[in-house]
């Protein structure tokens, strides 16, 4: 007897896994949330959509936000800024809160993933899924709205700092959360407040005296007054300032949710 | 023989044309479901609504504007009491219904011995108590910032009172029909949030195009805020008394859907 056939070994991959990343970021991301395409994408959609009609329709004719814009071409930027944001926080969030809760998280912890490419997964996959939604409704408003578009590369900048940030927002309270109660109450009083708050509806200099503080420490207000001024050129505050206030959270916090994946904070047991 | 007289045997309970005891019952469960979660099923719209009002009251930049006679302010607040109502009526019920049918414990709904009409009555009936309590506790938070006045509490009672019910009967035929969350989010997304938002809460109805306001007259959301409002600051866009008995109509058409829902087992008897 002779074994001609070589002993199976394990698969060779170098300092990180890409094929276990790619895997984790597709299926478990981006196809799972593509799969629910009407209520994922076409919900947000619809509700910006009627936002923006409400809100012309409630304050056209008034005071005008800035000398060079109307109404529609300010709120749409914010909206859609928001409406991303939102989409990759609720998709981090819900993905790692339904995985614990089913007990499949479990599948990603075996895998052979570093904490760091897990990180990487959930935070990238949610923020495509962000991304692809604002893409569309990008799509929609840009038909009825005159829009710019005046810097583009920023506008993609800014809208991918935003989504990141805000999905690595909901990765760590994905991990954080043990019911969906936790989940509510982070959106409802953490990422709402954050959305509405943030210039989205309004310029900086409607906001009362000395409560300016608020508004320049939210890095909503950053991510959208950068996608504002990328798309119509307009600017509340120091678009680089912003841009650094972004990306060093998002690194802070993408440091934590890496710590949180390390120790296994509310995973492992 | 060993009888003992004194134990009678026993026998099933008696009741009336009403099963009292078991309405109060599953009333009670339906309150009980939300008040366990109170901070999100109460606090959290109450968060909400001064969100939005802060935003618009920024966002108009403390101009002296006007809508239906009052501040725009004035004109808001009890347009966005009503929408909180509105959506917690129906999520509440919409959501008891689809979860016991998910987890399959509907059947502690349909085997004891309540006739449908009893299982409307009490399930809308907890819908109705959220949504009261949401405007209530939401218009005690408003008051701190806007100076709501009363104009006519007959007009508020009744609106609120139908305009939830309306809502909570939605919300018990949409988990009827529904069959995954999937469904209920979608009635939400397109359904309810579309009329709710573009109903008049936020700016007047003499503000649209002649068109389109003859379809928001045609909106029977718009009736229940109007009316609702009207309360609030004695002007009302549209007429009073078409509201007063659209809603009450509503309710009927709705609560004989829901009735026969349940009678027929649709969705819900396999």
């Amino acid at each position: 007897m002779q074994h001609t056939r070589r002993p199976r070994l394990a698969r060779r991959y170098g300092s990180v896994n890409w094929r276990g990343l790619w895997v984790l970021y597709s299926r478990k991301a981006v196809l799972r949330f593509l799969r629910y395409g009407l209520e994922s994408i076409a919900g947000p959609v619809v509700s910006s959509c009627i936002f923006v009609t409400v809100f012309v329709l409630a304050l056209g004719g008034g005071a005008p936000m800035s000398p060079d814009l109307t109404l529609a071409q300010f709120v749409i930027p914010g909206i859609a800024m928001f409406t991303l944001a939102q989409v990759a926080f609720d998709s981090a969030a819900v993905m790692i809160i339904h995985d614990k809760q089913e007990g499949i998280i479990e599948d990603v912890l075996m895998a052979p993933l570093t904490p760091f490419e897990i990180t990487l997964g959930y935070c990238l996959g949610a923020a495509t899924n962000g991304l692809i939604t604002g893409g569309v409704l990008m799509a929609i408003f840009a038909i009825f709205i005159d829009l710019p578009f005046s810097d583009p590369m920023m506008a993609v900048g800014f809208a991918f700092g935003g989504t990141v940030l805000f999905s690595l927002v909901g990765v760590i309270v994905g991990i954080w959360a043990e019911r969906w109660d936790h989940f509510s109450a982070a959106e409802t009083f953490l990422v709402m407040p954050l959305g509405l708050l943030s210039g989205t509806f309004f310029s900086i200099d409607r906001v009362p005296d000395g409560y300016d503080w608020l508004l320049l420490g939210n890095p909503m207000f950053h991510a959208i007054n950068g996608f504002r001024t990328a798309l119509t050129g307009h600017s509340d505050a120091s678009v680089l300032a912003g841009g650094l206030f972004i990306a060093g959270l998002a690194g802070l916090l993408a440091l934590l949710a890496w710590r949180l994946f390390a120790i296994g904070y509310r995973i492992k047991a | 023989m060993q009888s003992s007289p004194t134990t009678k045997p026993l026998s099933p309970r008696k009741m009336g044309a009403i099963n009292g005891r078991g309405l109060w019952t599953l009333y009670v469960k339906e309150v009980r479901r939300f008040m366990n979660v109170f901070s999100q099923t109460l606090l959290a719209p109450m968060v909400t609504t001064l969100l939005f009002l802060a935003v618009f009251a920024l966002a108009l930049g403390g101009a002296g504007r006007q809508a239906g006679g009052v501040d725009y302010i004035l004109f808001l607040g009890p347009g966005l009491i009503m929408m909180s109502m509105v959506q917690n009526s129906f999520a509440n019920t919409s959501s008891s219904i689809l979860i016991a049918k998910v987890q399959g414990n509907i059947v502690d709904l349909l085997m004891p011995p309540l006739s449908p009409a009893e299982l409307v009555i009490g399930v809308a009936g907890g819908g109705v108590t959220r949504g009261v309590m949401v405007g209530f506790v939401v218009a005690l938070g408003m008051s701190l910032f806007v100076p709501l006045s009363i104009h006519n509490p007959g007009f508020i009672v009744w609106h609120a009172v139908n305009a939830s019910l309306m809502l909570a009967l939605l919300g018990l035929i949409g988990g009827i029909w529904a069959e995954k969350f999937d469904h209920i989010a979608a009635v939400t997304n397109f359904i309810i949030t579309p009329f709710s938002f573009l109903s008049g809460t936020f700016y007047s109805i003499e503000r649209l195009p002649e068109n389109w306001s003859f379809i928001a007259h045609l909106n029977p959301f718009f009736y229940m805020i109007d009316g609702f409002r009207y309360g609030f600051i004695g002007h009302a866009d549209g007429s009073l008394a078409i509201g007063f008995f659209l809603v009450l109509a509503v309710n009927l058409f709705l609560g004989f859907t829901a009735h026969r829902m349940i009678a027929t087992g649709y969705r819900l008897k396999a």
